[in-house]
């Protein structure tokens, strides 16, 4: 007797790898979504900073748009820079 | 004619009248008046009036005196029959033909309406002499002149007679156009005219009134004969009518005397005859019969209606008669409905319908709605305790029993009672009671998740679970959906939808589904992609909340994403065509429960470092989580008898990896927990579906002992090994290659969590209601408890009916944490605390 696979399906969900359980800024947890939206997931994703932190999209930019002349990383303070991977 | 200037005005008068007057009597009496005579008229009556300064007057005068006798002629003519058929054809026979000369005889003395003298204005009254004064005047003249020229009328005569002559006066000052109100509608010219008026009013005065009273009798004797079927001339009741609106003397109400006298009397004669007429049938025959006697009078007197009396009285009589005919028997007739609902009778239904819709306040009706409504619930509920052994079991059977019932009751309520709205809603109740009947089968739902020690259970139906499964059904590759058209299952999908319309809870039936459709998309089963994705629409349209109908969507959309992540996969990494993934978003599908640990095969465990890293340069910022409960494969099982492909979940193959080194061992379940590193409900499960999966003559998996008869019964030494006797049997030939779904129901939880299932529906339902008080207030900031509650349902009526309980307390968990408070004067109103 033998047993050979053939083919798989495989399931898996995804998570973002974040360095906080909860967003900094509207403290809902990076597992659910910004205030602003019903799903989360795709529709409200995260974005890191180069300085490491890492927000809801929507949120941080709301942030930066309330900043009207240094943006800032409301966290650490330093100078706001998407980290494009 | 030259002559004539010189004589004196009388003698003008006297001269022309008496030639003319013949001409006007033979009018009268509708005789031959030649073309010559007829214009003779004309010249004379102008002549007069042109010569004598008076003669108008006179003209008037000598008419009327020649109409008086006329008719008075006629009086004693009708008077004269003893019989009342004789006696009313004789009086329409006098009334028509004058009725018929009052159309003509005013033609030649137009010449009179110009003359100040006899037109009844109000003005001439005031101040002319009592001859010439006006109409009214020289009526009660000739009134008094009448009576004392005919002292051989009846006694009674008499002071009718004078009665009439001062009613006449204000006649005539009342306005020249009361005659105008004929039945008639043409309006001949000479309908104003002063003669016409003269005529009808002296007719009225010397005819009518001595005999309106035998002549109403008569007429509704006729109507009497007629109603029992006895010959009669319809004709007679008519011209009786007509003569009382023609013979109206009050200009402002036309009908004044036909409806104090005609209507009236018709009215009492008719309702009269069917208070003794219907408690007869109905003794007789039954209320059945009843109904049919009450609906064929009934229409029967609206056409009888329209023969004899004005438009202006359709609407009393009806009313009278359904007074007679049908409020009197209501108890008696509403008696009836329900057996007549029992039994179907559709006929008899409608008429009762019609009947009783007839009656103003509505109560019949309402009783026959509430006999409907029930009869559906009692009978529903009889049909499905009846059949409670099949359709708790085949939700197929299940659906189609109640549609059966529906589509009944549907055409119950459209054959009988026209889909009137009233009964439609009636119905729809019934149906809601029947479909939210726990009696049958229900679920347990904790009412309250607190970790008390006692826990309460509040029953629901199981219907939503069970229209979930039919779904399920019809949108698989089952032999269901392949026997049956896309049209069939796109109409079975709708009466499902059409069912859940009734139910409650509603959100059971979105978690069923749901679990339904993940299992059909990660095992792509799925009939028909179109449909899936068509069916969440339609829930949309019944009103599905839009946060479940998106997150469906969603749903599709990952599997979607999956497939071009598949594609691209293999083409990064050429050794992997047999891998499928499919990335889900967690918050879009069924809860899944935790993660299940299972030692994966060895060829297994080599693929998923590279999916990973392959979907790390995808997405970053993203990590994977393995579903394996919910991962599934085919495989290639070789045996001594042939080579068959099997399509099992990834516990079952590692738990047939376990035998790929040593195939010939027996491996005992405790060795098989630590080669598989299954939780031990998982591989139980597991192993149970190896040896004993339903519906297939060899096992794949052998036990030793055998004589196990459930999961639970395996100990830890109990042995397996494999089946090397393996084979697909089709047809009672054993196969040497073939495929086989060991898969069987995929296993979306753990055993554990299936249990938390319905403590996760209340979850959902507190947090929910919660959520939508909230919403309320902010709105509303102040709101009484009434109100508020009556919101709230509506809001979450389309996933659930929250019980009085639960809002209680949640309104008592949302003012502890102070989202809310009450007003400190009324414990009844709440005040929203932002």
């Amino acid at each position: 007797m033998k047993v050979t696979i053939k083919s798989w399906t495989g399931v898996a969900s995804w998570r973002w790898i974040a360095n906080d359980e909860n967003c900094g800024i509207c403290r809902m947890s990076f597992e659910s979504t910004c205030p602003e939206c019903a799903l989360p997931g795709d529709d409200c994703p995260l974005v890191w900073g180069v300085c490491s932190h890492c927000f809801h999209m929507h949120c941080i930019v709301k942030w930066l748009n309330l900043q009207p002349l240094n943006k800032q990383c409301p966290m650490c303070r330093q100078s706001w820079k998407f980290n494009i991977h | 004619m030259l002559r004539a200037i010189g004589k004196r005005d009388r003698d003008i008068f006297d001269e022309v009248w008496p030639e003319k007057r013949k001409i006007v009597l033979k009018l009268l009496r509708q005789e031959t008046v030649s073309q010559l005579e007829w214009q003779e008229l004309f010249f004379g009556v102008h002549f007069v009036c042109l010569w004598d300064e008076k003669g108008a007057a006179k003209i008037y005068e000598g008419l009327q005196q020649d109409i008086v006798e006329f008719i008075v002629q006629a009086q004693s003519k009708v008077q004269a029959q003893r019989g009342e058929q004789a006696l009313l054809a004789t009086y329409i026979v006098e009334w028509r033909k004058f009725f018929t000369q009052s159309n003509y005889l005013p033609l030649p003395f137009r010449q009179l309406e110009q003359s100040p003298q006899v037109k009844p204005a109000s003005s001439s009254s005031s101040t002319s002499s009592s001859a010439i004064g006006g109409g009214g005047a020289s009526t009660s003249n000739a009134a008094a002149l009448i009576s004392s020229q005919v002292p051989s009328s009846s006694s009674s005569a008499k002071p009718s007679t004078s009665s009439a002559a001062t009613g006449g006066a204000s006649t005539s000052a009342g306005g020249a156009s009361n005659s105008a109100g004929g039945s008639s509608s043409k309006k001949s010219p000479t309908e104003d005219s002063p003669v016409r008026k003269l005529m009808l009013d002296s007719w009225n005065k010397h005819i009518f009134h001595d005999i309106k009273d035998r002549l109403q009798e008569s007429a509704m004797k006729i109507v009497h004969a007629e109603r029992n079927g006895d010959a009669y001339d319809a004709q007679l009741v008519v011209g009786v009518r007509e003569s009382y609106v023609n013979l109206s003397s009050n200009a402002e109400d036309k009908l004044e005397i036909y409806r104090e006298y005609f209507e009236k009397a018709y009215l009492k004669a008719t309702a009269d005859f069917y208070r003794l007429k219907s408690a007869e049938q109905q003794q007789e025959n039954g209320v059945l019969a009843y109904m049919k006697y009450a609906d064929a009078k009934l229409r029967e007197e609206e056409v009888r209606a329209k023969r004899y009396l004005e438009p202006s009285s359709f609407n009393i009589l009806t009313c009278r008669l359904v007074k007679v005919l049908i409020v009197d028997h209501l108890n008696s007739i509403i008696a009836e409905c329900p057996a007549l609902i029992r039994d179907y009778e559709t006929e008899r239904l409608n008429l009762m319908f019609r009947l009783l819709d007839r009656v103003i306040d509505g109560e019949g009706v309402e009783a026959m709605m509430g006999d409907l409504q029930r009869h559906i619930k009692s009978a529903g509920l009889a049909d499905m305790q009846s059949a409670s052994e099949i359709i708790t079991q085949d939700s197929e059977k299940y659906v189609e029993r109640l549609l059966e019932l529906f589509n009944r009751f549907s055409d119950l309520v459209r054959n009988a009672f026209n889909d009137d709205p009233r009964f439609l809603t009636a119905r729809d109740i019934a149906f809601k009671m029947v479909v939210n009947d726990t009696s049958v089968f229900k679920m347990e739902l904790p009412t309250s998740i607190a970790n008390r020690g006692v826990k309460y259970t509040a029953p629901e139906s199981k219907c939503p679970e069970l229209l979930a499964n039919y779904c399920d059904m019809l949108l698989r590759r089952t032999p269901l959906s392949k026997r049956l058209t896309s049209e069939q299952i796109d109409a079975r999908l709708r009466d499902v939808l059409l069912v859940l319309k009734y139910v409650n809870n509603k959100d059971v039936f979105m978690r069923y589904h749901k679990v339904h459709l993940t299992r059909r998309l990660i095992l792509g089963t799925s009939a028909d992609s179109e449909k899936e994705e068509d069916i969440v629409e339609w829930l949309r349209e019944v009103g599905m909340p839009a946060d479940y109908v998106n997150r469906l969507a969603r749903m599709f959309q990952d599997i979607k994403v999956s497939e071009d992540l598949n594609t691209q996969f293999r083409n990064s990494i050429s050794r992997h065509d047999a891998i499928n993934i499919k990335i889900l978003n967690a918050g879009a599908w069924a809860r899944c429960s935790e993660r299940v640990s299972v030692s994966l095969p060895i060829e297994l465990e080599d693929y998923i470092p590279d999916v990973e890293e392959f979907y790390k340069k995808k997405h970053s910022g993203r990590k994977l989580q393995w579903y394996h409960h919910m991962s599934n494969g085919t495989i290639t099982f070789v045996n001594n008898f042939g080579r068959y492909d099997l399509d099992v979940t990834t516990f079952q193959m590692a738990v047939l990896f376990a035998w790929n080194q040593r195939q010939h061992d027996k491996i005992s379940y405790e060795n098989l927990r630590l080669a598989t590193e299954l939780p031990d409900p998982e591989l139980r499960r597991t192993l149970w579906s190896l040896v004993a999966f339903p519906k297939i003559k060899k096992q794949i998996l052998l036990m030793e002992p055998i004589a196990i008869s459930s999961p639970k019964d395996f100990a830890e030494n109990t042995m397996f090994y494999i089946n090397q006797e393996f084979a697909i049997v089709k047809n009672g030939k054993s196969q040497r290659r073939g495929k086989l779904n060991l898969i069987g129901r995929l296993q979306l939880s753990t055993e554990r969590s299936q249990q938390e299932d319905n403590q996760s529906i209340v979850q959902l339902r507190i947090l929910r209601t919660q959520e939508a008080i909230i919403k309320i207030m902010k709105v509303r900031k102040r709101m009484n408890n009434a109100a508020l509650q009556a919101e709230l349902i509506d809001i979450l009526k389309n996933m659930f009916l929250p019980s009085k309980k639960m809002i209680k307390e949640q309104l008592e968990w949302l003012i502890e944490h102070k989202y809310m408070r009450r007003d400190d004067d009324d414990i009844n109103m709440f005040i929203y605390v932002a």
